[in-house]
């Protein structure tokens, strides 16, 4: 057997088991939030019960420890996805979307279209809040790649950019919460990023923008991995890298936004995931980093929602609290490596 | 391989001014001073820069054939690539979905990447990086190849086994241009030389004309000492003229 034939049956004997572990570990974190709470339940009880509550559009306490697990699986799956597609098109691992600001920019619009509108179930209004939230992220995405491009676009400086775009409008959207509004209480809560109330319909566009950048993913998975290697390497495939790179990253701030829509800003999952994963399986191949990003990202907000809310009971820690403590050093981690590369050109 | 009037410009400035060219299979050096459009011209050739003019790949015209054809057909090996750190040099040769699975282990083996398949692109060195860059181009096993400074980073020994198998591969029918600042041993290993200057053809011709003519004291602004050993050409460049 050649080493090249070696390698590739190491790297996916890698995967297998880093992506079963971690899919195991998931789903025994995922039955411990349905039965851990307030009281203690039976979570296959839970989870028959609660598919059944969430059906009749009628949650007890069943249906609403399902749906909040669910949010914590699609949102930390979303995020991931949203960040693995950021690094792979700016060939930057510190990319993610709170870092480049975009969840902040979504954040802020959706805030400002509070002001005008109160926020109903009505699906057209669902289409909107998804609309104005990802016009606010790509407009922070935007604004931190040309502040970035003016200082050469060195993983550095996009970081920097973004943490100064992220710090502005996240400052603009609490400014209209202070002024405006009378339950000030829950929507400084929603802003914090939090899974206290989840809900159906946002499921709903969070499952089908994943599934849609999941699908256009599926199409162009030949470029894919040049992408992130080199230009030339994509246009060899016959597509054209610009293009497609717009097009990623179009759906990467989509992603992030319509998450942000419903439930806020959560920092550090889209950086953390695919970070973690590719140092798990040794590659950045994205037939395994992919998938395996997917399951960590639920996995770290599933984990992270159970130890806020378990904690020091009856407070509510919001996730993005505990998110944050595992992903920030991650980043960390993530700056020293560029620095010891003398990748990073800054 | 046929190129009728080939000119490529950015922004406003025309890198490329009007090249004709008319190369048979075989092993050319693409030579010439820094800046002088070496790059431009084989990225024009394999269908990676917009260009004016007509480029024409075994008698089909490079605009004419559709996009699945031309990537097969020829392929461009850059010099170096800027990745995301964390991408292996086994990532890097995997890349391709184009790639001929039966050659790639074959090179990988030729280009000794064996132990380096688990290293990540940041970490290697620059003459290991060529290599990898060389097997996955290689394996794409097309009939036009153009190589993009390929002898700069590696060593000696890789120099003589890649032009030694660059051979082989032209003597099979196949188009390969090299660009290079290395004229040793690349001089000495090719069938013709396109020298490139200012973004015009100085030279077309065998190594043997070239030597007779003044064009390299001329585009390089140095004078050389040609020395012969046997079938071995190796110029020494002696003082800026
Ligand atoms: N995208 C671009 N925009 C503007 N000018 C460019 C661009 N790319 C290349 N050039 C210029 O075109 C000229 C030719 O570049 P090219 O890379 O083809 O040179 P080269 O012969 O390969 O040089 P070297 O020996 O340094 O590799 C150079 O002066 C370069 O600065
Ligand atoms: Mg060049």
């Amino acid at each position: 057997m050649s080493s090249l034939d070696l390698f590739i049956k190491r790297r996916r004997k890698r995967f297998l088991i880093a992506f079963t572990l971690i899919t195991s570990v998931l789903l025994i974190v995922f039955l411990a939030h349905l039965s851990l709470g307030y009281r203690f339940l039976n979570p296959l009880e839970v989870f028959v019960e609660g598919v059944a509550q969430v059906i009749s559009r009628n949650l007890g306490v069943e249906g609403y420890r399902l749906l909040r697990a669910l949010t914590a699986v699609v949102v930390g799956a979303t995020l991931a996805l949203s960040g693995c597609l950021m690094q792979v098109t700016t060939k930057n691992p510190l990319a993610d979307p709170y870092i480049l600001g975009v969840s902040s920019g979504a954040l802020f619009m959706v805030v400002l279209s509070f002001m005008f509108a109160q926020p109903t179930a009505h699906p057209l209004a669902i289409a909107l809040r998804t609309l104005t939230a990802s016009s606010g992220g790509m407009l922070a995405y935007l604004l931190t790649m040309f502040i970035a491009s003016k200082a050469g676009t060195t993983p550095t400086s996009v970081l920097l950019a973004g943490v100064a775009v992220g710090t502005f409008f996240y400052s603009a959207s609490l400014l209209p919460q202070y002024v405006m509004f009378q339950d000030i209480h829950k929507l400084i809560a929603w802003s914090m990023g939090s899974f206290v109330s989840p809900s159906p319909e946002a499921l709903v566009p969070l499952i089908v923008v994943s599934a849609a950048a999941l699908i256009y993913i599926y199409l162009v998975r030949s470029p894919l991995n040049n992408l992130q290697i080199s230009d030339d390497f994509v246009r060899q495939t016959g597509y054209n890298p610009m293009n497609l790179r717009r097009c990623l990253t179009f759906l990467a701030s989509l992603l992030a936004s319509v998450s942000v829509a419903w439930f806020g800003v959560i920092g550090f999952v889209g950086l953390a995931a695919p970070h973690i994963s590719r140092r798990v399986l040794g590659t950045s191949g994205l037939v395994y980093v992919l998938p395996t990003s997917l399951v960590l990202g639920s996995l770290i907000l599933t984990a992270s929602d159970l130890i806020g809310k378990t904690l020091v009971p009856p407070v509510e820690i919001p996730v993005n609290v505990i998110a944050s403590m595992i992903g920030a050093p991650t980043l960390a981690l993530a700056i020293v490596e560029l620095k010891r590369y003398g990748g990073g050109g800054s | 391989m046929e190129v009728r009037n080939l000119s490529v410009s950015y922004g406003g400035a025309q890198i490329l001014k009007g090249i004709n060219l008319r190369l048979g299979a075989g092993l050319t050096a693409v030579i010439g001073p820094n800046g002088a459009g070496k790059t431009t011209l084989l990225k024009a050739i394999s269908g990676l820069v917009g260009f004016k003019g007509i480029v024409k790949l075994f008698d089909r015209e490079l605009d004419s054939l559709d996009q699945a054809e031309r990537v097969r057909l020829v392929t461009y090996i850059p010099p170096i690539v800027e990745a995301l750190p964390d991408v292996t040099v086994g990532d890097l040769v995997l890349s391709d979905s184009m790639v001929d699975h039966g050659l790639l282990p074959k090179y990988v083996e030729i280009l000794q990447l064996h132990t380096l398949l688990t290293r990540k692109l940041s970490l290697v060195s620059s003459g290991e990086l060529s290599r990898a860059l060389l097997a996955r181009g290689l394996s794409r096993n097309s009939r036009v190849i153009a190589l993009d400074e390929p002898l700069s980073h590696v060593d000696v020994r890789f120099q003589l086994i890649l032009l030694k198998h660059l051979r082989t591969l032209s003597q099979e029918g196949r188009v390969i241009l090299i660009a290079s600042n290395q004229l040793t041993p690349l001089l000495s290993q090719v069938d013709y030389v396109v020298a490139v200057n200012g973004g015009e053809v100085a030279f077309f011709g065998s190594v043997a004309d070239l030597l007779k003519t003044d064009t390299l004291s001329r585009i390089y602004g140095v004078r050389f000492e040609v020395v012969r050993v046997g079938d071995f050409t190796d110029l020494i460049p002696v003082e800026p003229s």
